[in-house]
């Protein structure tokens, strides 16, 4: 009576083919499943991390580089107001070539042999409006010297969209023609934003030399005085 | 064997899918910080419930950084950026009317006949909107042009994020 029963438990155990049953290959089955799951789980991982810490190593090599251009305000060693000190100081301002209004190409190489005075402003920047009578007055002064200016506006310009650049070029004609700007003014100046240190804020000037050299740098609204001295340094007085 | 394989097929695809889940929230995390320093920051409301279909106003309450100051909705000069807020069409939820605060008169130190209109520290705009019933996620926006007392930041647009809730 008892080995009818004991052969009906193992009998199961053989199918076809040598090969076991649904209720016995499962358990090893799901094992591998999560062994599998476990082990791509890990690799995935480590992909990610890898992934992550490239993005961050990148991430931080950005903010290094743009750190090493931008300026920092420096106590001044007078007693004064601080100074804008930039890291581009001695060293060749970064070149450009930018449209002036009309698609004319202007670039900063043209003017080697003078001394420059890039200034970034945008339309929307009400201590730039307050600061470019005087830089007009300190132009026509210093002009015959060999002393120019450039204006570089900072407002958006959306070459996508002709006539969202067409009306953009005629809000910052309009401010040119008003504040009666005697000097090549060019658009498109966030182009320039990474070379000349992020130009977080404006006005920014940069004082340019005859050999094509940073010799100062000012962010925000100074003083006409500050302005002008600034001029004699590039102009070598 | 079949089953073996759509089995891996399955856990690679949850795994890959969990790793691009955490990967994202890295970046996002790392996008937030970028945020550290704004010039505006919003406060609050993060919900408000409304009656369906009626226009109901709500207040929007927002923070300047110490220091800094922006223009108002109407500032003095035509070439100076006003500051707006504005709904996206589409977010089931309609702008109808926004009501600014008055700003208060500045002028910059260094030159007293340029009057500026601004906004400094909290302010909060009043906003009557008209919602749809159901719960929805806005993204508003509020655009500026921030200063200081000597130099200006770029305009900026920052997202205002809102649950809204129409019953």
């Amino acid at each position: 009576m008892v080995f009818p029963t004991a052969e009906r438990k193992l009998a199961p155990r053989q199918v076809a083919g040598g090969s076991y049953n649904k209720a016995e290959r499962s358990l090893p089955l799901k094992r591998n499943t999560l062994v599998i799951t476990a082990v791509l789980f890990i690799l995935a991982t480590f992909a990610w991390a890898g992934w992550a810490n490239y993005e961050y190593r990148k991430q931080a090599a950005e903010r290094l580089a743009a750190s090493a251009a931008q300026g920092m305000l420096a106590p001044d060693a007078a007693g004064g107001a601080p100074q804008y000190v930039t890291p581009l100081k001695g060293k060749p301002a970064p070149a450009f070539t930018l449209e002036d209004l009309s698609g004319r190409k202007v670039s900063l190489a043209s003017y080697r042999g003078k001394a420059v005075l890039i200034n970034f402003w945008a339309t929307w920047c009400a201590p730039c409006k307050i600061e470019t009578p005087w830089l007009i007055e300190l132009r026509n002064q210093y002009a015959a010297q060999g002393f120019e200016i450039l204006g570089i506006s900072a407002d958006d310009i959306d070459r996508g969209d002709p006539q969202k650049l067409s009306d953009e070029k005629k809000a910052i004609a309009r401010f040119v023609e008003q504040m009666h700007m005697p000097y090549p003014v060019l658009i498109d100046g966030d182009a320039l934003s990474k070379p000349y240190g992020g130009l977080d804020e404006l006005p920014a000037s940069f004082f340019v030399d005859r050999k094509g050299a940073v010799v100062a740098a000012q962010v925000g609204l100074t003083s006409k005085d500050e302005i002008e001295a600034n001029i004699k340094k590039a102009l070598g007085n | 064997m079949f089953e073996m394989k759509t089995k891996i097929r399955v856990a690679i695809a949850v795994t890959f899918g969990m790793a691009v889940l955490l990967a994202q929230g890295q970046a996002d995390s790392a996008g937030r910080s970028i945020l550290k320093g704004a010039a505006v920051e919003y406060l609050y409301p993060e919900q408000v419930t409304v009656v369906a279909g009626r226009p109901s106003t709500v207040a929007f309450h927002f923070r300047i950084a110490p220091g800094l100051h922006i223009n108002s909705h109407t500032p003095r000069e035509d070439y100076l950026i006003p500051t707006t807020f504005s709904i996206p069409e589409g977010a089931g939820v309609r702008l109808e009317e926004a009501s600014y605060p008055a700003g208060t008169e500045m002028t910059l130190p260094i030159d007293p006949s340029t009057k500026l209109n601004v906004y400094t520290g909290e302010f909060a705009i009043q906003v009557r909107i008209v919602a749809a019933a159901g719960n929805h996620l806005v993204e508003a926006k509020l655009r500026f042009q921030a200063c200081d007392k000597s130099a200006c930041m770029p305009p900026k647009t920052i997202p205002v994020a809102i649950d809204v809730i129409g019953k």
